[in-house]
């Protein structure tokens, strides 16, 4: 446990934890084949299995998605299920440990450092309801995945994306009135900031958009809408949004692949953006109209 | 239900955990405020204190309270850090959505306001993922906040939207508070009303008052303040209140008569609070269908 020593009132610097974007992001599942198709479609290849666990690293261009399907050991993480949820998050920090010490310092959870998935010293903190947030700073020269996973041999190890997806954003459901909470939490703990309510992006408006300080990737948070705010809901990350320079290519190149997209009245694919049908159960995928690309690794 | 705002304390009830929440579902309240310390003790160990709060069907106002947390260094610091997870985690599991956190009285404890602010915002910041808010209350012999005016404007100094205080009628009346300060409230930022009253006209000195607070408490229209409470409560509910209304009545008489015959005195406080004090009118059974089905 560390000590407040730090009693005065210093201006945060923009971006306290030198943000840099997000390494991957993590779907808890105890069928991960079927979830892994599901990525096929939209893109992603398998490129390595972890030595010692039921984890596995699916990547396009510069996206990590892991599927973990390990019983978790943790009070307060997601449990395998056959419906994927999105577990985790990953943030690309300048140094982790600092990162790490800070949020605590803050007032983040931490995860005992024995049971961190993977087994790799990833430091993490709880985030909305059983997920994570890990901090990650290994990422430019040396990856975290050259150390406990195993390469699929004769595969690709860095498929290329399919036209120019990448990370754009992560969209989390937040309890009625919850918003200016975890606004507080994001802001605070990484340095986010909310966007004025005339920019948004995609075709799903709704809620509180949250810029990190990287400018590199969103988070939304959305609230539920008239009687569901009565209904007992547990807060959790929803989908995971990829950004496009092209949208209708991507949904054309996706489409070909097997994706299905909405098509309602209320939400269907335009430039500005695009919603899959629910996979396996809830697996959604936004794709948002998007120049951002990161530097390629 | 005009009074579903309005809860009991369960700390104001003698008996086992189940017994007290027998007492106070039977005397129609649909919530209550649980001590953590009924929750722990219950003979079933923990698990069984929260599975009884669970299945009583009673909503839980918050959970009490963490005490002596703020303004402390080092080790003293991070072990009150893990007591305020603890207790966090004990409210979440209970369903609750509010913590009550007494200002400290601990002589160790600090009294610079940003050390105090920067310690409320981390307690602030524990508490989101498990959607909690913190109510912050003043004590009078609190070396951090002994009025709610200072409560209040350290929670303003903390700038979380999860942190509010929470106000006890006692202490704005035995200390002789115009009501009118109440008007510094922000009523958003404003989590709990607790209210009680005593049998005393006069509180003569600090020690009078501390042992009225702890044992000398009766329900509101039973003491010998009911105006000045009535206008207590009048004044939340002008100034925009719409949290809810705790009775913390301390009593040892209480603590001496059976659970249900305190829960009954508390739902005349109850009614009396809903029916004389803020005028709320039952509405009539059916009769918007009846106006409807006229045209």
């Amino acid at each position: 446990m560390t000590h407040a020593t730090d009693r005065e009132a210093i201006p945060e610097p923009q971006n306290p934890l030198g943000l840099d974007g997000i390494e991957f992001v993590e779907f808890a599942t105890s069928k991960p084949q079927a979830l892994g198709g599901a990525l096929e479609t939209m893109g992603f290849r398998p490129v390595a299995r972890h030595r010692s666990r039921e984890v596995e690293l699916y990547r396009q261009g510069t996206m990590n998605v892991i599927v973990n399907a390990q019983p978790a050991d943790v009070p307060r993480t997601v449990q395998p299920v056959e419906r994927p949820v999105i577990s985790a998050f990953a943030l690309r920090v300048r140094d982790a440990q600092d990162a790490f010490r800070r949020a605590l310092e803050l007032g983040a959870w931490e995860i005992p450092v024995r049971a961190q998935a993977m087994e790799l010293n990833i430091p993490a903190i709880h985030g909305v309801g059983e997920s994570l947030v890990y901090f990650v700073d290994r990422y430019d020269e040396f990856s975290i995945y050259d150390i406990d996973f195993r390469a699929i041999p004769t595969v690709d190890p860095h498929p290329p994306a399919v036209a120019g997806l990448h990370f754009f954003g992560i969209v989390q459901y937040v309890g009625p009135d919850r918003t200016q909470d975890w606004e507080a939490f994001y802001s605070q703990l990484m340095g986010f900031r909310p966007l004025p309510e005339q920019v948004r992006f995609g075709i799903m408006p709704r809620g509180l958009v949250l810029e990190s300080p990287c400018r590199k990737f969103f988070l939304q948070l959305i609230e539920p809408e008239d009687t569901a705010r009565f209904a007992p809901m547990d807060e959790h990350l929803q989908r995971v949004g990829l950004g496009a320079p092209d949208v209708p290519a991507a949904v054309a190149a996706l489409e070909k692949r097997g994706v299905e997209f909405l098509a309602t009245e209320r939400v269907h694919s335009s430039e500005r953006g695009a919603l899959t049908k629910p996979m396996l159960g809830g697996v959604m995928f936004e794709l948002v109209k998007s120049d951002l690309t990161a530097p390629a690794k | 239900m005009i009074f579903h705002d309005i809860g009991m304390d369960a700390a104001s009830l003698a008996g086992p955990l189940d017994a007290k929440l027998e007492a106070v579902r039977a005397a129609g309240f649909s919530q209550v405020m649980i001590a953590a310390a009924d929750v722990v003790a219950h003979p079933g160990g923990s698990a069984s204190g929260v599975r009884a709060v669970r299945s009583s069907g009673l909503e839980v106002t918050g959970l009490e309270a963490l005490s002596d947390f703020e303004g402390l260094d080092g080790q003293l610091h991070a072990y009150k850090v893990d007591v305020a997870k603890a207790m966090l985690e004990l409210c979440a599991a209970l369903g609750g959505r509010l913590l009550l956190v007494e200002a400290s009285t601990s002589r160790h404890a600090s009294t610079d306001p940003d050390a105090i602010a920067a310690d409320l915002a981390k307690l602030a910041l524990m508490a989101v993922p498990l959607g909690i808010r913190i109510a912050y209350k003043a004590l009078p012999w609190s070396r951090t906040a002994r009025n709610f005016r200072a409560a209040a404007e350290l929670a303003m100094r903390v700038a979380s939207p999860n942190v509010g205080v929470a106000v006890d009628a006692f202490d704005v009346l035995a200390s002789g508070t115009p009501v009118d300060d109440l008007d510094v409230l922000d009523p958003q930022q404003t989590f709990l009303a607790q209210i009680s009253d005593y049998m005393w006209h006069d509180v003569r000195n600090a020690e009078e008052r501390a042992a009225t607070a702890a044992h000398f408490r009766v329900f509101p229209g039973e003491g010998a303040h009911s105006d000045a409470l009535a206008q207590f409560v009048s004044r939340l509910d002008t100034i925009g209140y719409c949290g809810n209304y705790s009775f913390d009545v301390y009593n040892d008489d209480y603590l001496r008569m059976p659970p249900e015959a305190v829960a009954a005195r508390a739902r005349r406080a109850a009614v009396w609070l809903a029916e004389t004090v803020l005028r709320r009118a039952l509405p009539v059974p059916n009769v918007d269908r009846l106006r409807a089905a006229r045209g």
